[in-house]
């Protein structure tokens, strides 16, 4: 269990950079998440701090130790791999003494070690076996108990999770969370799924094109997202966009609705409003709402209602309505902003926050 | 299609496999052939008329092979000779595939293209070189002698090579993580993973060496420290011109190899088809 | 991935040394020896005088080395083509069969492969011995002469092609199987729900989608007939070496019989250029293949 320090970490592979200038605290015993779009760089700084890829500038510190250096082995820190890398001429148990016997750990305390790494992921029974005779989430935890007897200062996962079947995910979910719960260390959890990020992580890193784009919690990265690309990436249904100006305390959007604003932005002419689904309300009634247009494409997920509406200038925008939604495609239908939900975007993408 | 010409076609088919079957019979006849007349005594060997089996079944001819000749002493050379270059050859291929594949270092480029160079070139234009060389380390009739120039077997470095590629980086990654060094790696993780390839190639190996024939006979001019497949065909004072006994001698020399091939089948096969996917 | 650059220098030097020693001894010095050795008039062992291109002029109006060329030419024509053909129709019908009636026929076509060249020296020449061979028996029945056929010029290369086609011939039908096999059902499925007849399916899909196989198969014969020495050398005994002479036998014949190392390095090295140039065409044309694909 130990605090991880990225100070001003850069890397480059040839002429191509793909880490600039990250810098990161990650307490102990904190659970991180790692999110952002392929190829926005999350394995290489994973591998990075595991020592996989080198660091080419900045400093790494692992429990206040200098790390950027150290040779993987050294650093004390586990990896799960994404498809898990068991080395398949060994049993189980082979599998995890493995990397203590490496380092001439004594046969007792190996063994120790890996009937305690058994006994919390409950796999006892599978010591003996051989990678090829466990199913996928069998060799998930095989390969999470190959890191567990390292009692290493922190976990570090890529992806681990991306082989398993929908079913098996979500429990393997909730079993990581209470793994974290129970053991208390420190986790790095690289994924691009947006669902184990929110679901597990005591703070999510969102990176993007070499860089972190924001680090908060869950929920802060959803409400409070720091630019337009993570308000953009960050939920599902995506976040509305809409184009407008500024002034006076209101948007004017380009169908020339006037929605009013309490944000503390400068007056300009290019803004983008932001708003998620869920802040904007189908009216019963005609001239209620604050813009109104048509209605293009109903979805009916159950509980709620996507509906998919073109305003007169020909934006597209998506509300949500209730789980009986009497909305038929080709419906006229006024719209509502929940206005203390409203994101404001510059054209540089820097976000500000309805009061 | 109508019932009548997918009858025709099935029987069509018919003939076809049994000339197959009547072909694989005839193909492997001389083989039976020479096992069943070493099989006969001398007299009977010799009779004017086609017998498919012996009248009088005698293993005389055996008995006098490997009691009367020097059959025992070139079996032991064969295998010596045999199980040394395969040894030699497996281990030394085995190091440079892993290095050429895993590692990167200087020079690493020519020295696959001095690998693949020896591809092409034919070890039988060498033999003079090569007998000079043996004969100036004074290895001529010695086992040593015999293995030297049949290490040159750029297949199985090939094979060994690709066959690192192959195995996802995960597990170098994995096993540097678990703080295993270089040989451990080699040795603990990449090995054992391949012993299905190693044991393939082995056996190839083995009967390829068993079979070497120029080689062979030219580093050799003592009849002791000849292998098996030369001694039957240079000594031939010891058999006469008695066919029964240089035949029962042949299926002597065959046995091991045919032995190994029908035990290992599958990896002969398989070793077979690696070894050529590059050859051409 | 990181790397300790010297640290893996010194391994993968390690790790190559053994071979470095053995293929600097075994092939490059002796590979340099034999050049070398061609331009000098030395016997087998000992030294000799530098003397030019001599031992090469000298090959280009030699008898024996004509027959030793054109020999292996026609060797090489008698074997490795219809080797392939036959390799390829026994292929064919081999993978019609299936599960242990095809492990068992293949291994009947496979075996002899495996035997040593003096096994199957041995077979043959018992087989089709002049007084008591087997095959002349067939010939007897069938009203055909019987002719002593490793002794007549006419028929020792044929009949040493043949012995070589079914040798060789598993080896080859190995690789056939791996390629019919490699051929997807459903082509054959789509196609035989168009109505194809068994011979344009042959013709329009098995045969097109052989042909790399059948051009590895052709090359990697032609390499290994050229170097034929073992069954001339073996089947020729008591016969007329002069006559069948072949290229690596001829190399044999000066060094080891008449001891003139450096005029026999000069034919080795002929060979060698010779085997080289089709081993870098093949190769090229084997690119030329791919890269149109
Ligand atoms: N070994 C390498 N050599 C060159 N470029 C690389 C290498 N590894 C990664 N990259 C590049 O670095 C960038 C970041 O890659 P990285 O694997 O970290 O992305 P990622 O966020 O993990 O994506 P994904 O979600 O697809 O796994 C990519 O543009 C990739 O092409
Ligand atoms: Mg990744």
């Amino acid at each position: 269990m130990a605090e991880i320090i990225l100070d001003k970490v850069s890397k480059s592979f040839g002429s191509v950079r793909v880490i600039n200038e990250v810098s990161l605290t990650i307490q102990s015993g904190e659970f991180v998440v790692f999110l952002g779009p392929s190829g926005s760089g999350k394995s290489t700084l994973l591998r990075m701090i595991a020592g996989l890829e080198t660091i080419d500038d900045g400093r790494l510190l692992i429990g206040g130790k200098e790390s950027q250096t150290l040779p993987p082995g050294q650093r004390n820190v586990a990896m799960v791999f994404q498809n898990y890398a068991l080395y398949p001429h060994m049993t189980v148990r082979d599998n995890m003494a493995f990397g203590l016997r490496n380092i001439k750990m004594a046969a007792p305390e190996v063994e120790r070690r890996v009937q305690d790494a058994a006994r919390m992921l409950e796999m006892d029974a599978l010591l003996d076996r051989r990678p090829s005779e466990l199913s996928g989430g069998q060799r998930q935890r095989v390969a999470i108990g190959r890191a567990i007897v390292k009692e290493p200062a922190a976990f570090l996962f890529d992806e681990p999770l991306s082989n398993l079947d929908a079913a098996l995910r979500v429990r393997t979910r909730v079993e990581l969370a209470e793994l974290h719960q129970r053991m208390n260390s420190t986790m790095i959890y690289v994924t691009h799924d947006q669902t184990e990020a929110m679901t597990m992580s005591d703070r999510i890193v969102i990176l993007n094109d070499c860089r972190i784009e924001q680090i908060g919690t869950p929920m802060e990265v959803y409400t409070r997202p720091a630019s337009r690309f993570v308000a953009g990436f960050i939920g599902s249904p995506s976040m509305n966009f809409l184009k407008g100006s500024y002034k006076d305390g209101a948007m004017t959007l380009l169908d020339g609705s006037r929605i009013a604003a309490r944000v503390a932005v400068p007056e300009a002419d290019t803004y983008e409003l932001g708003i998620r689904p869920e802040a904007v309300k189908v009216c019963e009634g005609e001239g209620e709402g604050d813009t109104k247009g048509q209605v293009k494409v109903v979805e009916h997920l159950g509980e709620r209602t996507l509906v998919h509406v073109h305003l007169s200038d020909g934006s597209a925008i998506v509300a949500q309505d209730g789980g009986r939604s009497p909305v038929q495609p080709g419906d006229e239908v006024a719209l509502r902003f929940d206005i203390s939900e409203l994101h404001l975007f510059d054209a540089s993408g820097k976000a500000w926050h309805a009061e | 299609m109508t019932a009548s010409s997918a009858r025709q076609i099935n029987l069509v088919g018919g003939i076809i496999t049994l000339l197959t079957l009547i072909i694989a019979i005839l193909w492997a006849f001389p083989i039976y052939w020479g096992i069943v007349s070493s099989l006969k005594p001398e007299n009977e060997v010799v009779r004017p008329y086609i017998e498919l089996w012996p009248e009088t079944l005698t293993f005389e001819h055996y008995i006098f092979a490997l009691t009367e000749t020097q059959i025992g002493r070139w079996y032991i050379n064969s295998i010596a000779t045999a199980v040394g270059a395969t040894i030699l050859t497996i281990s030394t291929s085995m190091l440079v595939g892993y290095a050429l594949s895993q590692l990167r270092f200087p020079l690493r480029r020519p020295l696959y293209w001095l690998i693949l160079a020896s591809f092409m070139v034919p070890t039988q234009t060498l033999i003079i070189n090569h007998f000079v060389l043996v004969a100036n380390m004074g290895l001529l009739n010695t086992w040593a002698g015999i293995i030297l120039p049949q290490l040159i077997n750029p297949v199985v470095i090939i094979v060994y090579k690709q066959f690192f590629d192959q195995v996802p980086r995960d597990f170098r990654e994995a096993a540097v993580m678990d703080n295993a060094g270089e040989f451990r790696i080699l040795f603990k993780v990449y090995m054992p993973m391949n012993w299905g390839v190693t044991t393939a190639l082995a056996i190839v190996t083995f009967i390829w060496s068993w079979n070497s024939f120029l080689w062979p006979f030219l580093a050799v001019t003592k009849t002791e420290m000849m292998t098996i497949t030369v001694g039957i065909t240079q000594v031939s004072d010891a058999f006469g011109v008695y066919y029964a006994s240089q035949l029962a001698a042949a299926v002597l020399a065959g046995l091991p190899v045919a032995l190994a091939y029908l035990l290992f089948q599958r990896r002969v096969t398989q070793a077979i088809t690696l070894s050529a996917g590059i050859k051409g | 991935m990181l790397r300790n650059t010297r640290r893996e220098t010194l391994v993968a030097l390690v790790l190559i040394s053994p071979f470095l020693a053995i293929y600097g001894l075994t092939f490059v010095y002796p590979t340099v020896a034999m050049v070398n050795l061609s331009f000098t008039d030395a016997p087998l062992i000992g030294p000799g005088q530098w003397v030019g291109l001599d031992n090469y002029t000298r090959l280009a109006g030699e008898r024996r080395f004509d027959t030793a060329f054109w020999n292996t030419a026609y060797f090489v024509a008698l074997s490795v083509i219809p080797g392939t053909f036959v390799a390829m129709v026994i292929a064919l019908g081999v993978s019609r069969l299936t599960g242990r009636m095809q492990a068992l026929v293949l291994a009947l076509f496979f075996l002899p492969y495996i035997l040593p060249v003096s096994v199957v020296y041995r077979l043959w020449d018992w087989t089709l011995n002049f007084q008591f061979g087997i095959a002349m028996y067939v010939f007897d029945i069938w009203g055909i002469e019987r002719v002593p056929i490793f002794k007549t010029t006419t028929w020792f290369m044929p009949a040493v092609a043949f012995v070589t086609i079914w040798w060789t011939c598993g080896f080859s039908i190995l690789l056939f199987l791996a390629g019919l096999r490699a051929i997807p059902a459903e082509i054959y499925e789509a196609a035989s729900l168009d109505n194809t007849g068994r011979w344009t399916m042959f013709r329009r899909i098995t045969w097109p989608l052989l042909w790399p196989v059948t051009a590895l198969v052709t090359t990697i014969q032609l390499i290994l007939q050229l170097k034929i020495f073992d069954q001339v050398y073996l089947f020729s005994t008591g016969g007329r070496p002069n006559d069948n002479l072949v290229l690596v036998y001829y190399i044999f014949q000066r060094a080891f019989v008449n001891n003139q190392g450096g005029r026999a390095a000069a034919i080795a090295v002929v060979l060698f250029l010779i085997v080289v140039i089709v081993s870098v065409l093949n190769f090229q044309l084997m690119r030329l293949a791919e890269r149109r694909k």
